[in-house]
């Protein structure tokens, strides 16, 4: 159960839902719409995006 | 399997496991042991065939020695990592950019970012030397090259508050060390794209049914875009999961579309169609908004990366197929029809990724060392997914040399070298003491799904045949290696198309950085105006290096696979400089051995592979030979310019390193002769409170 539990936090964080969720609790929105763009906004610089070859 | 020894018990790759020391040393010798085994056994191997099992126990073997007593000597001795030093995660934790994270979690999130297409082409391309080759040079690279790098510009940049690679460069080693770290990242990019462009348009030209599968990846990703950004906000996980079903419904349409004729016609698509096609798609994917198209990508990218790796691992250990590749072949005397030149030093820039990547450090010095709760732990995410990523160089290789040695060159070798008739191709690779015959190979396309498999020049179809040989055997059968085959090619080109399109974005950003110094709204990352311009620079700059391989009769991938891996490996070199001052700035020169010995090697490598790329007298290898050879038989100008301008680019990379390498060069003189002053731009140390918790 532990090791699932990691695995479904690293997926979490790789896929950027624990980001989002802690993207709402520091600005106190909930989930919606506007917040999640928001959030896709803030992290859209070239830095959260580097894929390597 | 891979440890170091702590107060409590001995970590084994994160894990913590209680031994006793008899029974520890005895692990140790038994692992010993059978690596050497194993390694013998693929280096001294003639006249037979292995099985792919062996390469798994060298690599697994090495990978656990090199963790275990390297990782921990270097983690020890040369970096003193610090249990008790709050990283920035810790000190300047805001939720967003700085979060301290469990380390399996940062472990996944860097490995994620890190593992791309590189390391399932570089070794297929370089398996025209054997199977040898590639796997020493994967092993030995890695453990004592891109593992270290990786280590230690993940350290180095959490010390320094997750700085980047281009202002460590600065601070230390001075203006030019920036200028340099700047251009280089600037130049491996646009021909890093290029060439991934290039390889996607190799495995898709006049493959209806790969172009139809790649297509709907696109109108997927969008649709997923709307789903996340309308319908279930931040929901990425349930959303990959369905455009992961759509692509799959998307592989199987694909079979449907490339038997009706009326559908196949607009995806029967010539190289030049395709690659204008890629370089649209690469101007939309940058300048459309990252929620709609880039993000969801990227998420279906990793979402299938993630799952096709472990897939593939499983296949390989539960197939243990035997290699048809011999351990070395004829063209170690740099005759390859794949890309001319011996094995020095073309085997070392051929693989780049899996071995030593330069782009790594960018990586290690962005997002990672944020998350790193601590120092401890960046021993497990730096050196440890890089062993990861070697890992999957291995099983690229095994995908390779499972094929018949006839086979694998029929499909990897241009129509330049070989021919472009059925025939005169089957006799030139037979002639090289490799059968082959046209009813094979045309019995191999239909099983596939494809009109033909040869001249398919880049490595990703050699790759896809390899992965749906080692899948359909075990699991399906001979009657759906046709849906493994364009699930291992769209697999890679949606691998590939992310790496495109993300940067392509980063390239957008870098420009838009620099322009900003000239005229500040240039710099504004949200003007539209901007963002057209940048966004055409640089796709027209990799755009104009893939028109110029489609264009090459000798394929593309000849001239600019070997300029990716210059530029890749020179990236390195200036990481390895970066590290190799900041050690001796720490006090501990006699150390500096560790990044200071494959950086010797890398600029060995590189600067002799430039000189040959620039000035050697064959015409397959030399740029400047090829363009007089070209001139005299009265050839294209085009083509000849393109080969001078291939030429003067490698000059001015290896001019760039050098310039940077004298300056390192002269920093070092100057601090260990005691005339310049060590000055670390570390941050100050704060004692953390996570590590006083656990001690």
């Amino acid at each position: 159960m532990k090791v699932i539990r990691l695995l479904h936090e690293i997926l979490r964080e790789i896929f950027e839902e624990a980001a989002y969720e802690r993207f709402c609790v520091r600005n106190q929105v909930r989930r919606s719409k506007d917040s999640y763009f928001n959030f896709v906004s803030a992290t859209a610089g070239a830095e959260n995006k580097m894929r390597c070859c | 399997m891979l440890a170091s020894i702590t107060e409590t018990g001995t970590e084994y790759f994160g894990f913590t496991l209680h031994m006793r020391p008899g029974l520890r040393i005895l692990l140790w010798t038994l692992i010993t042991l059978l690596g050497a085994l194993a390694l013998g056994t693929i280096a001294l191997h003639r006249g037979e065939q292995i099985n792919a099992l062996w390469l798994v126990a060298a690599a697994v073997c090495t990978y656990a020695i090199g963790y275990r007593f390297y990782s921990k000597f270097i983690a020890a001795k040369v970096l003193a990592l610090d249990p008790q030093r709050a990283t920035p995660a810790e000190r300047l934790e805001n939720g967003r950019d700085f979060v301290p994270t469990n380390k399996w979690v940062v472990f996944g999130h860097h490995f994620a970012a890190i593992a791309g297409p590189g390391p399932l082409v570089g070794p297929v391309l370089a398996a025209q030397f054997g199977y040898l080759p590639g796997t020493l040079w994967i092993l030995v690279g890695a453990v004592f090259g891109g593992c270290v790098q990786d280590f230690v510009i993940l350290l180095f940049s959490v010390r320094r508050d997750g700085k980047s690679l281009t202002e460590m460069a600065k601070d230390a080693i001075g203006r030019v060390g920036g200028f340099v770290a700047y251009a280089s990242v600037i130049s491996i990019l646009v021909i890093l794209l290029a060439v991934c462009a290039l390889i996607v348009v190799n495995a898709l030209k006049q493959s209806p049914w790969g172009a139809f599968t790649i297509a709907m990846t696109i109108p997927i990703a969008l649709l997923m875009g709307v789903y996340l950004r309308q319908l279930r906000p931040g929901r990425v996980l349930e959303t990959s999961v369905i455009g992961f079903v759509l692509v799959l419904i998307a592989i199987w349409g694909g079979q449907w579309a490339s038997q009706t004729l009326a559908v196949a016609k607009y995806f029967t698509l010539t190289a030049s169609g395709l690659a204008i096609a890629i370089i649209i798609y690469g101007f939309a994917a940058s300048a459309l908004p990252v929620w709609l198209l880039l993000a969801p990508r990227d998420y279906l990218s990793t979402f299938v990366k993630l799952g096709t790796i472990g897939l593939l691992a499983i296949g390989i250990v539960v197939m243990h197929p035997t290699l048809h590749m011999p351990p070395l072949t004829r063209f170690i005397d740099g005759t390859g029809p794949i890309f001319a030149g011996r094995i020095f030093p073309f085997a070392f820039i051929t693989i780049a990724c899996g071995a030593i990547s330069g782009f790594h450090s960018l990586i290690s010095s962005g997002t990672t060392p944020k998350l790193i709760r601590r120092e401890t732990e960046i021993r497990l995410v730096g050196y440890g997914a890089m062993v990861c990523e070697s890992m999957v160089a291995i099983m690229a290789t095994v995908a390779a040399c499972v094929l018949e040695p006839g086979t694998f060159f029929a499909i990897n070798s241009p129509a330049g070298i070989v021919g472009q008739a059925a025939d005169k191709a089957v006799n030139t690779i037979s002639g090289w003491g490799f059968p082959v015959t046209a009813a094979g190979m045309q019995s191999l396309s239909q099983s596939v799904g494809e009109q033909t498999l040869f001249n398919r020049t880049g490595g990703a179809p050699a790759f896809a045949v390899g992965m749906a040989h080692i899948f359909s055997n075990s699991l399906g059968g001979q009657a759906v290696m046709a849906l493994w085959y364009h699930f291992a090619l769209m697999f890679e080109a949606l691998f590939i198309l992310t790496v495109l399109d993300a940067g392509t974005r980063v390239g957008r950003f870098m420009i838009q950085d620099a322009l900003g110094h000239l005229w500040k709204p240039l710099g504004r990352t949200s003007w539209y105006p901007s963002i057209l311009t940048t966004s055409a620079i640089i796709v027209a700059a990799w755009g104009y290096f893939l028109w110029q391989g489609v264009r090459d009769p000798l394929g593309g991938i000849n001239s600019l696979w070997p300029l990716f891996g210059i530029a890749n490996q020179l990236l390195a070199g200036v990481a390895l400089c970066v590290a190799t001052t900041i050690i001796i700035k720490m006090h501990r020169a006699k150390y500096a051995l560790v990044t200071l010995a494959p950086l010797a090697w890398l600029v060995t490598v590189t600067f002799t592979a430039s000189w040959h790329k620039i000035f050697d007298s064959d015409p397959r290898i030399g740029f400047l030979a090829q363009a007089r050879q070209l001139a005299t038989a009265g050839g294209n100008p085009r083509l000849i310019f393109n080969n001078r301008l291939d030429a003067v680019v490698t000059g001015i990379l290896i001019a760039l390193v050098s310039l940077l390498l004298i300056e390192s060069v002269r920093q070092w003189i100057g601090l260990l002769s005691g005339r310049r002053v060590a000055q670390t731009a570390e941050a100050p140390f704060v004692a953390t409170r996570l590590a006083q918790e656990r001690v």
